[in-house]
């Protein structure tokens, strides 16, 4: 017998699951047995023991926040919801899952077989095996894509079912996905953090790779086009965008295939064929795998008032000139009512019933459906053959008496819009609730690639799982918890990894570097521009607030000019220069604040931090692993300045600053040593070489043009160095005291100081050059042309002339003359290369207002 | 009978169009009645792509793209067709077919290729929502007994008499609540009216849209561009199949009536549809149709 003392111990840091009660339990026999490709699992996490699998479970956060991993809407660049993953994955058994795959084969088959006749011949309606309702009231019926087909037999090359375990152990599918593989990334993120968070135990599992089913989806891309150059179509995956709530998924794939992310915008129709808009001029589109419903993806044909799609791309579908996957029109496969039909279908196309059978369904526009509904109502699960965004299931048995009856007689009003299924009782899995496995019930997504004839079947599948043990709906709106699923093999399997060899091949292709559409080059180009604007900012407010905070009472011209530059400097008039100037010199704290934390006020810190992870949000494919971490770090930073700000003036709030410089400059830093030298890295650096060019002549002006005395001036110089890190360059160099002269040269000219501003404007002139030697245009462009302006303008200036302070002996007038020219002529650089490099192709409208259609 | 059409549509931007990108439903379709015999289409500017097709209700489309630059859009289609003579009905003939009962129940239960894909147009479609006020309107010349085809008849009477021929009152989306309730609208109103009281009773229509040779009042010459576009409905009968009526001016199609396309309402068979870039906020139509008689 052990002693109480052992059996506490072993208490405290065991894992306890219960064994099931009413549900089919995926670890315990209904004997309470545990079955035993689970056992070796059950162990391992035995053996880890409560705190290290809480150890493992913060791990997978962690890492899923590095990887920018989010789920659910954008909901603005401040925010991001991560996506959740139970570190306890769900296992299937080789010998079940080959079951279970083939049965989806056979599915995926058949379904293929149902979309060419339904936008073909249409034999199903015409011999009466699916009623005609059913087919031509479904919002995915898209009559414009009749009789419009790929090259080669297969047309759906996408494929996803939702499945559960019915109580009996029986596999079931509950809804078939259709439009989009969603998931498919996510299925990858999991397997990738799961695989990291338990190295030893993935391995000795003998868990089945998913790497081989990604070669085979990315061979299926490759083969779509046969006429393709040299045999490899150009391939583009687009998003809806940075607002979509599987964004991260679209990100992730992309990279993951070395595919380009587009967004509709970002492609355009020219001569019968689809072209990507990018810094080199359009480059040809010939297969996009599209994240966007299809009903949105051309206003000119489909729902005119989507901004999503790309302008007279069905044309290009139905003449050859793109191919769009799944096709356009495959939503026709997701109508729940066509569940109650697949038997019938199968045994016309097949002859045989489905191995792998639906949930029984119930079309209520069939009268004897709709009697058995109404007699069997509390025990079904209601699904509108159109569902909009607000109905979801309803769930009759959750319902009251009153509800019961509404909904009844909602059905009854309109049966053929309605369908019912059996409520099925999904099975519950061990799942880490706070230290303890508890069960929770689970759904399993498929995903399915067409190859060969056939259709090769992911090993493993997106495993989404309730959110507490009540209850029923496993899928919320806002997303829910994930697992990984492992389907064991009976012996190791080779390892290989599609990730490698993408990357071998991507770099052996000439065109990459070119390959960014322009709404990414631009993202990067603004990146750049406001993680600098923001670094000026932080610093010019830190070196401030120093300043105020000083043991020595500061003269209060120089305090005045100091706070006032806060505003030239981020522009966020009126400000200190307002009419209310006056009170706000004398207690400056609340506009202090409010220009860095007011978000709804342009130029304030958080504004352009806003703005600068709104345009990382948009390009989150091009950074990587580290970058992301640093942008979440500067998105938390940012989250924790209201409070380390709450103590105001009195609580060092320059402190409060130094983690958001301290993460800007490691982002400049990160780009500068590891960022791959594309077309992307060169238009980043030009964006934070521009702006900080700019911000030096600002704060060139804002506190070095007023003439003061003594001290003052000796301050405001003091404060323009320590705010751009010259400070003890500055005092080493002059050993001496502070002087306006010297002080402008290392500012402007010197060329061993990163940030004067002759060192800048050689730097962006070297980027330029190297773009347009890229456009083999003969002579210099215009943006060229302005910046050698600019920068010959700089180099022949007489600094002693513009130390001198005008003849009232008030303003270095000369200065501030010469930095604005300065400043002007950036300005315009920056115009001629906006003009010349993105895109400005204003938004799509319709030609005549056809709002009729739109209405969902 | 042959005729010449010519329908030239023209639009004015503020500013320069970048690119547009259109389907245009103006050439008329071939049908048991017509037959095109040639069609011509020019678009100025040239487009950079052009192609004719048929759509899933069997109506010839016209798909083209402009992508330079361009202030004026022109589309001028010019079609020969040939009519044939239509079955003249009088009340007599139309008294003989299938009854409104029979009807509805043979569309119920009918198994048939044809009643099958007929139910199309049974169901709500984007512009014509079934509903019991449209089923009240028309309920009353609907009885068990009588013949489908003779009710259907006096239905476009009925809406001829009861209702404004008003030009001014509609556009393109006006609601038929609308029209309903002001007892106003043009040709595509009524059609649309009709097949909505159809649907709504359980017999299946469409629309059909076309044009209607107009003829000058005697002794004056007919003035170039005077024609319009016009529109009507069909109703699907189980037994006998599609037959057509024109409520606008209370008859039944006759060679003076050219089909263009036909589909479950308006939203089919919009004449042009697309999207332009640019263009500024403010564009001008104009729309000249000429049905002209060719001498045999």
């Amino acid at each position: 017998m052990k002693t109480p003392g052992a059996a506490e111990q072993q208490q405290l840091d065991s894992l306890l699951y219960p064994a099931a009660n009413q549900r089919h339990d995926e670890v315990y026999t209904p004997e309470g047995k545990v079955r035993p490709y689970w056992q070796y699992l059950l162990d391992s996490l035995e053996t880890l023991g409560q705190s290290e699998m809480a150890q493992r479970q913060l791990k997978t956060q962690r890492i899923l926040r590095d990887d920018g991993a989010t789920y659910s809407s954008f909901e603005g660049p401040a925010k991001s919801n991560i996506w959740e993953l139970d570190p306890v994955p769900m296992l299937l058994d080789s010998e079940e899952w080959s079951g279970i795959e083939a049965g989806l084969i056979e599915r995926a088959e058949l379904l293929d077989l149902v979309l060419k006749d339904l936008y073909g011949e249409r034999t199903l309606i015409r011999r009466g095996i699916l009623p005609p309702e059913l087919l031509f009231d479904h919002k995915g019926f898209i009559r414009a894509c009749h009789d419009v087909f790929m090259p080669g037999e297969q047309q759906l090359i996408f494929h996803s079912a939702d499945m559960i375990r019915t109580q009996d152990g029986s596999i079931c599918v509950l809804t078939d996905r259709t439009q989009m593989p969603k998931g498919v990334g996510y299925a990858l993120e999991n397997r990738t953090v799961l695989s990291r968070v338990f190295p030893s135990l993935f391995r000795d599992s003998q868990v089945h790779r998913l790497a081989l089913f990604y070669q085979a989806l990315r061979q299926k891309l490759n083969e779509l086009v046969p006429y393709a150059p040299d045999g490899r179509p150009r391939v583009v995956v687009m998003t809806p965008g940075t607002f979509n709530q599987s964004y991260f998924e679209h990100t992730y794939l992309a990279n993951y295939l070395g595919y380009p992310l587009v967004q509709g915008g970002d492609l355009t129709v020219r001569g019968g064929r689809v072209w990507m808009k990018s810094v080199g001029g359009l480059h040809p589109v010939d297969v996009i795998v599209r994240f966007v419903n299809d009903s949105f993806c051309d206003p000119v044909e489909l729902r005119s008032d989507s901004h999503l799609g790309v302008p007279g791309l069905l044309e290009v579908v139905r003449s050859g000139g793109v191919v769009v996957v799944n096709p356009l029109g495959s939503g026709v496969l997701e109508n729940p009512a066509l569940q109650c039909y697949l038997p019938k279908i199968s045994e016309f196309f097949l002859g045989r019933p489905l191995q792998l059978a639906s949930v029984n369904s119930y079309w209520c526009g069939d009268k004897k459906d709709l009697e058995f509904v109404q007699a069997n109502f509390d025990a079904m699960v209601l699904k509108a053959v159109n569902p909009t965004h607000d109905n979801q299931s309803v769930f009759v048995a959750e319902l009251s008496k009153e509800e019961r009856a509404n909904w009844l007689a909602r059905i009854l009003a309109e049966p053929q819009k309605w369908v019912a299924q059996d409520l099925l009782e999904p099975s519950q899995c061990p799942t880490l609730v706070k230290g303890d496995l508890q069960p929770r019930r689970v759904i399993l997504r498929s995903f399915a690639v067409a190859s060969e004839q056939s259709f090769n079947v992911m090993p493993g599948c997106l495993a989404r799982i309730a959110p507490d043990k009540r209850s029923r709906r496993v899928v919320q709106g806002q997303g829910s918890l994930s697992k990984d699923t492992w389907v064991l093999a009976s012996e190791p399997e080779k390892q290989f990894s599609l990730q490698a060899t993408a990357r071998g091949k991507q770099l052996a292709r000439t065109d990459v570097p070119a390959n960014l559409p322009s709404r990414a080059v631009e993202n990067l180009f603004w990146l750049g521009r406001y993680a600098e604007r923001a670094e000026t900012s932080a610093r010019l407010l830190r070196t401030v607030f120093l300043q105020l905070n000083s043991t020595l009472q500061l003269p209060k011209d120089a305090r005045h000019l100091m706070l006032t530059a806060v505003t030239d400097v981020t522009n966020t008039l009126p400000g200190f220069r307002g009419p209310d100037a006056a009170k706000l010199f004398d207690a400056p704290e609340p506009e202090l604040l409010s220009v860095i934390l007011d978000s709804s006020r342009p130029g304030s810190l958080r504004y352009d931090l806003h703005a600068m992870l709104t345009c990382a949000e948009e390009v989150k494919e091009q950074l990587s692993a580290d970058a992301q971490r640093i942008v979440n770090d500067i998105r938390d930073e940012l989250s924790y300045l209201d409070s380390s700000l709450a103590g105001g003036l009195g609580s060092a709030p320059e402190e409060a600053l130094d983690p958001l410089v301290t993460a800007l400059l490691a982002m400049a830093g990160q780009a500068h040593e590891s960022m791959f030298r594309g077309i992307g890295w060169r238009f980043l650096e030009m964006g934070r070489r521009l702006e900080k060019a700019h911000q030096s002549a600002s704060l060139i002006r804002a506190l070095l043009v007023s003439c003061y005395e003594g001290r003052s001036q000796d301050l405001l110089l003091e404060t323009l160095l320590l705010s751009t890190e010259a400070l003890i360059s500055y005092r080493r160099r002059y050993l001496a005291q502070l002087d306006i002269g010297d002080g402008l040269k290392l500012m402007l000219m010197d060329l061993s100081n990163p940030r004067s501003m002759l060192f800048l404007m050689q730097e962006l002139t070297e980027h330029l050059n190297s773009l347009v030697s890229d456009l083999s245009l003969s002579g210099l462009a215009a943006e060229q042309k302005q910046l050698l302006s600019a920068t010959t303008a700089l180099q022949l200036v007489d600094i002693d002339a513009l130390e001198l302070a005008d003849e009232e002996g008030i303003e270095r007038a000369a200065l501030d003359a010469f930095l604005e020219s300065l400043q002007e002529k950036l300005r315009h650089t920056a115009d001629l290369i906006s003009d010349r490099y993105f895109d400005h192709t204003a938004g799509p409208q319709q030609l005549v207002q056809t709002a009729w259609e739109n209405d969902a | 009978m042959k005729y010449q059409i010519r329908h030239v549509t023209r639009y004015d931007y503020a500013s320069p169009v970048s690119q547009c990108y259109n389907r245009a439903h103006l050439l008329p379709r071939d049908t048991d009645t017509q037959t095109c015999l040639h069609t011509r289409v020019r678009i100025a500017p040239l487009p950079a792509t052009a192609q004719q097709r048929v759509d899933y209700f069997g109506n010839s489309t016209y798909h083209f793209a402009l992508e330079d630059p361009h202030t004026s859009l022109t589309i001028d289609v010019e079609s020969e067709i040939e009519v044939l003579e239509r079955p003249k009905f009088n009340a007599f003939d139309l008294d003989l077919g299938v009854t409104c009962a029979e009807a509805r129940n043979l569309i119920r239960r009918g198994r048939t290729e044809e009643i099958l894909l007929a139910k199309e147009y049974l169901l709500d479609s984007p512009m014509v929502r079934c509903s019991e006020e449209l089923a009240e309107y028309a309920r009353a010349l609907f009885v068990d007994d009588r013949p489908l085809l003779s009710a259907a008849r006096e239905l476009t009477s009925k809406i001829f008499n009861e209702f404004t021929y008003d030009p001014e009152f509609t556009t393109v989306a006006t609601p038929i609540g609308e029209v309903m309730e002001h007892k106003r609208g043009v040709c595509q109103d009524f059609a649309h009216l009709a097949i909505g009281c159809l649907r709504s009773l359980g017999y299946p229509a469409r629309y059909v849209s076309g044009y209607l040779e107009t003829l000058p009042p005697p002794g004056q010459e007919k003035l170039v561009g005077s024609d319009a576009s016009h529109a009507w409905f069909a109703l699907f009968s189980p037994t006998e199949g599609w037959f057509e009526f024109d409520p606008t001016n209370d008859n039944m199609p006759t060679e003076q009536h050219i089909t263009t396309a036909w589909g479950r309402d308006y939203s089919d068979v919009t004449p042009l549809r697309g999207v332009i870039f640019d263009g500024g906020k403010t564009q001008k139509l104009h729309v000249a149709v000429d049905v002209t008689r060719i001498p045999e």
